[in-house]
């Protein structure tokens, strides 16, 4: 447990505060829904209110993140968030293909949601009609992914967002700036083991003191990859769930934990580990937590 | 040893270590017959690629590259190859004419790739999903018999050893430093 010396910001969306100083603000997840085979929106309404419950309880904000992977999705999606998330609820959209993120931008520009989106994400491939999309459609924060493939350690990472490893014309941070985005989250891009998994973690504290911004990953992505597990599988589950942990250990702000399926595990851990280093953070620093924090709402 | 055939190992199945043909499977439930040399998925249009590049010119005895299922969405890692194959790569080393997200070859040298093209004849089957039609381009390329392409050419090879090599500079990363109170500084500030 640690402080950093760099001011480390804050950014705020529909009422969840992400980043600061480890052990002010409670680590923020991000549930994962649709990311494999057809959506299921009775299911996804149900996991939606669980986490919106377990939250509530713990004091660990839960972001649902939407994956979108065909058009056709783009509108019943929007209706589930209308209908399913709190007026004042923030939400993050995942989407691969270019053409499918743009018409996203445009459809939740029209339903006046960009306020509350975290879009998922820029990195080195963001294309010239994506980056005027989001010019033209800019939602309140970003995810930008400091993946460099020619450069897997922290240092890499750092370089991309710099200068985007010279692979495009400007630097990831700046081009998010550019675009109209004050608010951003990065990611550490957590690869495949092999790839310098272990970078994504190391990179947390290196990236939070160069620049002060709030960081995470989705260490989960390693777990998923580790196909050995797949000969463990009472095992598996756990260490999926199990990984989130070193995020905040390592002064991360968010994790990004994969399947929404795995919220009722992962964030009564996740509020644990929050309040283990609450609890030294504030003794050995002086770094108190908000009135939100699983410390302040599970230790009475 | 299938190390030898493929140093950089990875997530593939390997056959017979003869064989001319090499499969990649896209969005596709298959398993190719036994009497190919090797299998694997392909999923990102960088490194999966790279790895694919590596762990087939490694075996000389492999002609053929067979990619067949659905490309994948978003990364086009199936048709990201295929421009590798035509195109090469740019100074920048992105795949030129690559329609994936982030199509770019950075642990392979130029020689690498030029090995790759001379060396397999790439089958384009992206979208055919078929279990017969496969087999039997598979079997055609077999058929052709074609001649080993000379000696292996190893673009990579991961070494496991046991080593130590420490610094006070790398306690957690060489750019900041953890002081004894626990605060995270940056180096030299």
């Amino acid at each position: 447990m640690f402080s950093f010396t760099k001011e480390q910001k804050v950014f705020e969306i529909s009422g969840i505060s992400i980043g600061g100083q480890p052990g002010m603000y409670p680590t923020v997840l991000f549930g994962g829904l649709f990311f494999k085979g057809e959506p299921d929106f009775d299911d996804a309404k149900r996991h939606i209110l669980t986490i919106l419950e377990l939250s509530k309880q713990t004091g660990t904000p839960v972001i649902p993140d939407f994956f979108i992977r065909k058009v056709e999705y783009i509108q019943p999606i929007i209706s589930l968030i209308e209908k399913v998330l709190p007026k004042k609820h923030p939400f993050s959209i995942d989407v691969i293909e270019p053409s499918i993120k743009i018409e996203t931008l445009e459809r939740l520009d029209e339903e006046k949601l960009l306020s509350r989106m975290i879009y998922n994400s820029i990195h080195i491939g963001i294309t010239k009609e994506e980056t005027e999309a989001l010019q033209k459609h800019t939602p309140e924060m970003a995810l930008v992914v400091a993946f460099n493939p020619k450069d897997r350690s922290p240092d890499g990472k750092i370089e991309v967002l710099e200068n985007s490893a010279h692979l495009i014309d400007t630097g990831l941070l700046e081009l998010a700036r550019k675009i109209g985005i004050e608010k951003i989250l990065i990611d550490t891009a957590a690869l495949s083991p092999g790839e310098n998994s272990g970078a994504a973690i190391a990179a947390l504290p290196v990236i939070k003191e160069e620049y002060g911004l709030p960081t995470g990953c989705a260490i989960h992505n390693v777990v998923e990859k580790s196909r050995w597990l797949n000969d463990f599988p009472f095992a598996k589950k756990t260490v999926d769930v199990a990984s989130n942990n070193a995020i905040p250990l390592f002064g991360g702000d968010y994790a990004i934990f994969g399947p929404i399926e795995n919220a009722e595990i992962v964030i009564p851990l996740i509020a644990w580990q929050d309040i283990l280093i609450s609890e030294y953070a504030e003794n050995y620093f002086g770094v108190s937590p908000i009135a939100s924090h699983p410390r302040r709402k599970l230790l009475k | 040893m299938i190390e030898d055939y493929y140093p950089w190992g990875g997530e593939f199945t390997a056959c017979s270590p003869k064989g001319c043909v090499a499969v990649v499977l896209l969005n596709i439930q298959y398993n190719p017959p036994e009497s190919v040399a090797i299998y694997g998925r392909l999923k990102t249009e960088n490194i999966g690629i790279e790895k694919i590049i590596a762990n087939t010119i490694s075996n000389p005895y492999i002609r053929f590259l067979i990619l067949c299922g659905d490309d994948i969405r978003g990364h086009r890692s199936g048709a990201s190859l295929l421009a590798l194959h035509k195109n090469g790569i740019d100074h920048n080393h992105r795949i030129i004419e690559a329609p994936g997200a982030i199509p770019y070859i950075e642990n392979l040298k130029e020689e690498a790739i030029k090995r790759f093209q001379a060396q397999l004849n790439v089958v384009d089957l992206i979208g055919e999903k078929e279990k017969e039609k496969i087999d039997e381009i598979i079997a055609d390329c077999a058929r052709k018999e074609p001649s080993s392409f000379g000696e292996p050419y190893i673009a990579i090879r991961i070494k496991p050893e046991a080593t130590v090599s420490l610094t006070d500079k790398r306690a957690l990363h060489s750019r900041i430093i953890f002081d004894y109170l626990g605060n995270v500084k940056k180096r030299g500030e």
